[in-house]
């Protein structure tokens, strides 16, 4: 036991060592971020270039609301978000309360509750399958899968998550975004 | 009358009888005899001296007759007085016979005879008186005259008289005679009768004593003879019995021998026992210092596992501390992460540099999640010490609870153990006196055996005298038919 952590220990700080003695290298396009997590009890994965941040354990102001997924909002940078439940969003029954909270990017801003960050993914494209789903409900957030050694895993399109809150708040997108 | 009495009883009541009736029949004829000799004796009497006085009577008159003749003849003194003489003796044996003789005829003629005589001595002293008055005889023819008047006839009256008194004194002795001779035949016909009795009562007496003994002595000796045969038949048996005995006596004086050397035996071991038991005894005292030493040590154990126990309840504190540490650590390995996600968000979006910058982000993000493997280990480890340590603990108190029960056990170890040492000198006592009580009875076997001895002895003394009681009873046997044959029976 004691020989392997050394030994771990060892290939750690090789491998530390190692990284200041590469030559600097820039990531490829050959390969895309992933933020694998889990909502609802299930498990998914996040485009990374679609968000602005993560952030756990923010306090959530709630709101009198007749939507069932929105949370309450949350203060970021100054900014105040609406925060909606991601398992909420994707059909699943509301468990526990999320913890995480991932502020999408573009605009409006808006916040993603989930339960639980899994890891930080980079795989490359070929283990991403892009297909589309039928557009009906709550299906459409849902953009292709990725294939990983633990089991393949949906792959939520941000924007298509953003369109469905617009709907649910009766939001007219189109003269918001030239606004 | 003789039934329930004995053959002795009988016998002298029978020849009581006959003797009884034989002394009667001697008493009888001795009085009849006397009876008979006194008659006569009487007869005799009557005969010799009543009619001896009768004659005398005749022969005095005749006397004095002569007499008085003669003193007529010479008128002596001495004639005169002659005369007188024999008529006092006449007048006394007149008197006597008067006296002897009762018949009342007799007397009668006897007083007649007596007035006679007066008459007669009257009439003849007259005439002597004229005799002696006339001493020359001149007077005669008066005298003669008056012989021939006065005297004659009564003289003659006289005579006839004394004749008729003879007669009838003959005639009482005849009679007298006759009377003793019927009494004599009297008595000689009771002697007969009762010698006729005697001679039946003995015959009867020896008749009923001959039935009596062949009946009752027969059956007594018939019973003898039997009983004889039995007690023959007894004393085999006692003889074959004697044997047995004298048999099984010397079996069971082999046997008590072997008793004898088991109780030796017995004895021997109940000494070594008794030695062993002193061993133990001591053995057990030796023990005392053993199981103080033992509850030392027991108490020591004690307060060692009490010390673990607070050892490791300290050491599941620290491991706890280090969990909060290990806690402390994945925070800032989860902050570290998401510092690198979020870094590697912004960098995305910042060009070429920003792309260098991602690659420094992975590598923090990579340590972050290293530290928080890491992190995620050292917590297991610290969980895994927690269990150990609970269960180290929870053992330790189990140990603890074992040693305070093993504890009390060996109190109650100790107790028992001097207990046993007690109940081992009780023991010691008991096999003491199981050893003197063994001696005692090795001795008393020893006793016994002695005694089988002489009742074997005895057995055989009476396995001889039960041979000689079979022969006695034999000789008994044969003597029992001889005497039934003596007594007529004849053998059974």
């Amino acid at each position: 036991m004691r020989t392997d952590v050394s030994g771990r220990v060892d290939q750690l700080r090789d491998d530390f060592d190692r990284s200041f003695a590469q030559p600097a290298r820039t990531l490829d396009g050959d390969s895309i971020e992933l933020l694998a997590v889990g909502a609802g009890g299930r498990p998914y994965a996040l485009r990374l270039s679609q968000a602005s941040g993560v952030h756990p354990d923010r306090p959530v102001t709630a709101l009198p609301t007749t939507v069932r997924a929105l949370l309450g909002v949350a203060g970021f940078a100054g900014t105040v978000v609406p925060v909606y439940d991601l398992a909420a969003l994707l059909g699943h029954s509301i468990g526990q309360r999320p913890r995480w909270l991932l502020l999408t990017a573009g605009t409006p801003p808006l916040a993603l509750a989930f339960h639980e960050l899994d890891r930080h993914l980079r795989v490359p494209l070929g283990d991403v399958v892009t297909a589309s789903t039928d557009d009906d409900g709550q299906r459409g957030c849902l953009q292709g899968l990725v294939r990983l050694p633990d089991g393949d895993r949906p792959i939520i399109d941000v924007s298509a998550v953003r369109a469905l809150v617009h709907q649910l708040a009766g939001h007219q997108p189109v003269p918001e975004e030239i606004r | 009358m003789m039934a329930g009495r004995t053959f002795g009883g009988k016998l002298a009541f029978g020849v009581g009888i006959t003797v009884l009736l034989t002394l009667l029949t001697i008493v009888t004829s001795v009085l009849g005899l006397v009876f008979v000799v006194n008659s006569k004796d009487a007869a005799i009497a009557s005969a010799t001296e009543d009619l001896t006085r009768a004659e005398n009577l005749k022969s005095l008159m005749e006397a004095r007759i002569a007499d008085y003749r003669a003193y007529l003849l010479v008128p002596s003194d001495e004639n005169a007085q002659l005369t007188a003489a024999n008529h006092t003796e006449f007048r006394q044996q007149l008197d006597e016979l008067k006296r002897t003789l009762t018949d009342a005829e007799i007397q009668q003629l006897l007083t007649q005879i007596a007035g006679i005589d007066d008459t007669h001595a009257a009439a003849v002293a007259k005439m002597m008186a004229v005799r002696k008055a006339d001493p020359d005889a001149s007077s005669i023819k008066i005298i003669t005259d008056m012989n021939a008047t006065e005297v004659a006839p009564v003289r003659k009256q006289l005579q006839n008289a004394l004749g008729t008194l003879i007669i009838r004194v003959q005639a009482l002795v005849t009679a007298d005679r006759d009377a003793a001779s019927a009494r004599a035949t009297q008595a000689i016909v009771i002697i007969i009768i009762l010698g006729v009795l005697t001679t039946i009562s003995a015959s009867a007496v020896a008749w009923r004593l001959s039935r009596d003994l062949k009946r009752q002595v027969g059956a007594a000796v018939g019973h003898i003879q039997s009983s004889s045969a039995e007690l023959e038949a007894a004393a085999a048996q006692q003889v074959s019995g004697g044997r047995d005995q004298a048999s099984a006596m010397s079996e069971i004086t082999t046997t008590i021998s072997e008793l004898l050397i088991t109780s030796r035996q017995i004895a021997e071991a109940a000494q070594r026992v008794s030695k062993i038991a002193e061993d133990t005894e001591s053995a057990a005292r030796n023990g005392d210092s053993t199981i103080d030493q033992t509850r030392a040590s027991i108490t020591a154990i004690r307060s060692q596992v009490d010390q673990i126990v607070q050892h490791m309840l300290a050491l599941g504190e620290k491991s706890q501390q280090i969990g909060l540490v290990v806690d402390l650590v994945s925070e800032l390995a989860e902050q570290t992460n998401i510092l690198a996600i979020n870094a590697t968000i912004e960098a995305s979006g910042a060009g070429e540099w920003g792309r260098r910058f991602a690659v420094v982000a992975e590598e923090i993000r990579k340590l972050a999640d290293r530290t928080a493997a890491s992190a995620k280990e050292i917590r297991a480890l610290i969980e895994d010490v927690r269990g150990a340590v609970n269960t180290t603990v929870m053992a330790t108190e189990i140990g603890a609870k074992a040693v305070d029960a093993g504890s009390r056990q060996f109190d109650a170890a100790t107790s028992s153990f001097r207990e046993i040492a007690q109940l081992v000198s009780t023991t010691n006592e008991a096999t003491r006196e199981i050893e003197l009580s063994t001696k005692q009875q090795t001795t008393a076997v020893e006793q016994v055996n002695v005694a089988v001895s002489d009742t074997a002895r005895v057995s055989r003394e009476t396995e001889a005298s039960a041979v000689q009681t079979k022969q006695t009873a034999a000789h008994l046997s044969t003597l029992s038919g001889d005497l039934l044959e003596l007594v007529g029976t004849g053998r059974h």
